[in-house]
This record gives C-alpha cells, structure tokens and sequence, in this order.
C-alpha cells in the first residue's frame, strides 16, 4: 500500500443540463490507480435521475408537470401527490421560520416550489452518492454547492475549496470558503439580480443586498437561508446568524460586505 | 452614598445588558429583568444577590475587594452573585478606582458557550481583503448566483470543469 500524496489524486468532472441550469459532479481519484471514469459516469447517470424525477414534478417550465397543472388550477393542492404537499408543507415552515421572508407563492399567488426544489434535488443527489459508494465529491448545480471527503485523499484535511462569485465581476471572485465533511458541507449563493426577479423582496421593496452566500451542514438550509436574506435583508441576516449554525457573506449594492466570523481569513474551523 | 447607588445601578444595568446582549433578539421578559436587577441591588458591596433567582447566596469579592463599609467605595473590584436568568447564568463585576467606577466587567455570561458564540456569530462589516482569497484557477469549485444553463458557458465553473474533463 503506497501512501497516497496530494499530487497522486487528480480531480474528474462530469456535467449535465437540469433544472435550468448545468450540474457539474466532481470526484477525486488516485492517478494511477483504478481512477475510474467508469465509477463517475455511472455516478453521474445516478444523480441526474434524481434531478429528472424532481423537475419532472415541480418544474412550472414543462406544461406537463404537476407543477404546472396546480398552477393553472387543474388540480388543487388537497389533491395533490404526497410529495408536492409534503415540499409545500416544507416551504410553508420555511417561511414561518424566516419571517416571511422565504415564500414559495410568486407575487401572482402563483405557488413556486423552485426556490426549495433545487436545494431538495442536491440533497437527494448526494444521498445518492454516498448510497453509491463514490467518496470525496462536489457537486455543484448552478452555482449551489455539496461536498463530501476531501479533494485531496492523501491529506484528508484539506477542504473543497469554493470559489465565490463577485457579483459585480462574475469572471472574478470575491474569495474563497473551504468545504468539507460535517458542519459545513453545503454553500449556496442567492442573487437579486438573477433570472429576472427570482427574489421578491418582502413587501415588495429593493432587496440592500445584491447577493448571499450562505455556508452550512447542508444544502437545503443554506439555499433557503441564502435566497430569505436576499428578500429580508440586514434584519434577516442576524436572525439567520443567531438561530442556525450557519456562516453568511453579503455583498450591498454599494459593493461593501457584511460577514460572519466564519468568512474571515484564515478560516478558523 | 452616591458612589454606592451607582454602583448598584451600574450593575443592575450591567446585568440587564449582558441578558440582553446575549438573549440576542429575544425579548426579555419582565420576570428576568428583576431578578438580573436584584443582583445589583442596593447592597454596597454589590455582592449578595437575593431573590429565588440568586444561585450562590451571597457574593463574593474578588482580590483586592473589600467591604464597603465607609460612605464611599474603596479601591478594589467587586463580584456580584451568579444570578440565574432565563438564558442561563450571569455574574459581573465592577472595579474602583480612586473612589469611581472605572469598569464593569461581565465575568460569566449566560448558557454560555453557545450564546456567546452565537452573538459572535453576527455578521459585521468586513473588508475584501479580510475573506480568504483565491484565484479562480486554484478553488475546486464556484459559488454564485444560479446561472442558467447559456450563463454557464462563460462561467468560471465552466472552465474548472473543462480543466478537469
């Protein structure tokens, strides 16, 4: 058994289209080795029907989807599969627990899971993922982020490191955060000035932030958490920094941050 | 006299400010808030809490304290009691200095670990030399608003998964 150095992993990446936006799965391997492209495409394939069955469900962009039925008033609600109750019923408790501030009905009283489902689908992809067996992955759909392991088996205490978009440069970033197993597996990042008006700011006013990054132990509270400040500002990101265990990054729209101690250099956990 | 009464005061404050400092944004109830303000009390010494919220009985000074038993207070730091909020345990203690108070110091905080922690936890101002940095070309992967699938093409995350294909 040859011990394994930095420099014998090297990093595959696979990608494909959902929801909207492009999917990118990438898994650490030892060069060399049994490095298997083999393992990733199957991997791949595995997570990509998690993403299909979700979209195929709550996508309001396909005039098939149940989605699309409730909100054309096909269908009720109360008649809805249990899966869609159970997200509504989700998103419901999410927006008691951020003050409103995250809400799934569009201003046209038009239910939208999507704010959730997307988070739901990484989640579930990266149960799958580990009920595959694959170790040390990141995956990253449309800019929301989970990982597991490490990149680098050799030193497993070295951290997915993320990247984060500077919103008034998207070629640049901003910095970096570092991911890794436990308290900080998932980093989402909401805007308020992507796809149109994706965020509603509560009451109807000018969101002060023009993006969030939020970094957490997982994916679904950590986007939720990203797009609610977006909406509820500097008052929800104290809310949000007091009751989860949670690190934020916000960008004003005079440029300027607001951050959790997590955010600073170097980073202490 | 007078010393003594602010000193009272200004730990009964000192009290009501770390509840409420570390409740973060919880209200206070009423009930708290008395019994915090016991722990200052009138007492010149500042050391014996009383109330069913006191958990120590009477206080302790700290070295170099003394009794207050002259009209003005004597040089020293005095320890108020651990008195028992709704958020957990709260002690504080004032020093004196040249017959004034020069310090309030808050020398156990309620629930502690976790609260405190909690309130640091709170976002601040910070400069973008302050966040870790990074170039593009050395993180595994990019955070950013959702790009759609067209936006992704010319993406930073894009080129990593390129690099890495």
């Amino acid at each position: 058994m040859q011990p394994m150095r930095d420099e014998s992993a090297v990093l595959k990446s696979r990608t494909f289209l959902a929801m909207g936006t492009v999917v990118s799965l990438t898994a650490s391997f030892p060069t060399g080795g049994s490095a298997d492209p083999k393992e990733l495409d199957a991997a791949v394939r595995l997570i990509e029907s998690d993403f299909a069955e979700l979209e195929e469900r709550f996508s309001l962009f396909r005039e098939d989807s149940e989605a699309s039925a409730l909100a054309r008033g096909v269908i009720r609600l109360a008649h809805a599969s249990p899966e869609m109750r159970a997200c509504y019923a989700e998103a419901v408790e999410w927006r008691r627990r951020t003050h409103g501030a995250f809400t799934a009905e569009r201003p046209d009283g038009v239910l939208d899971l999507s704010g959730l489902v997307k988070g739901r689908a990484i989640a579930q992809a990266g149960d799958s993922l580990d009920a595959f067996g694959l170790r040390n992955w990141c995956l990253n759909a449309g800019g929301d982020v989970l990982v597991s392991g490490t990149p680098s088996p050799g030193d497993p205490e070295r951290s997915w490191l993320a990247g984060i978009v500077d919103p008034a440069d998207r070629r640049t970033l901003l910095g970096a955060y570092p991911l890794g197993s436990g308290a900080r597996r998932a980093l989402a990042t909401s805007g308020s000035a992507e796809r149109g008006d994706h965020i509603w700011g509560v009451g109807g006013r000018k969101s002060e932030f023009v993006q969030v990054s939020v970094a957490g132990p997982d994916i679904v509270t950590a986007d939720v958490l990203a797009t609610a400040i977006v909406a509820g500002g500097r008052e929800l990101l104290d809310v949000a920094a007091l009751e989860w265990d949670v690190d934020v990054l916000a960008v004003t729209r005079d440029g300027k941050l607001l951050a959790t101690p997590g955010f600073r250099a170097p980073h202490a956990a | 006299m007078r010393a003594r009464a602010a000193a009272g005061a200004a730990l009964a404050s000192a009290g009501i400010l770390a509840a409420g400092w570390q409740a973060g944004a919880q209200a206070i109830e009423a009930s708290q808030v008395t019994g915090v303000t016991t722990s200052g009390g009138t007492n010149g010494t500042a050391s014996s809490g009383s109330g069913s919220s006191s958990t120590s009985g009477s206080g302790t000074t700290g070295g170099g304290s003394r009794a207050a038993s002259s009209s003005a207070l004597k040089d020293g730091s005095y320890t108020g009691a651990i008195e028992s909020t709704r958020f957990g345990n709260v002690q504080v203690q004032l020093v004196v200095s040249g017959g004034k108070i020069t310090d309030v110091k808050a020398l156990q905080l309620t629930d502690a670990e976790r609260r405190s922690q909690m309130i640091s936890a709170t976002a601040a101002p910070i400069l973008r030399s302050e966040v870790l940095q990074a170039q593009s070309g050395n993180v595994d992967t990019v955070s950013g608003a959702t790009v759609t699938s067209d936006a992704y093409l010319s993406s930073l995350q894009a080129a990593l998964d390129a690099a890495h294909a």
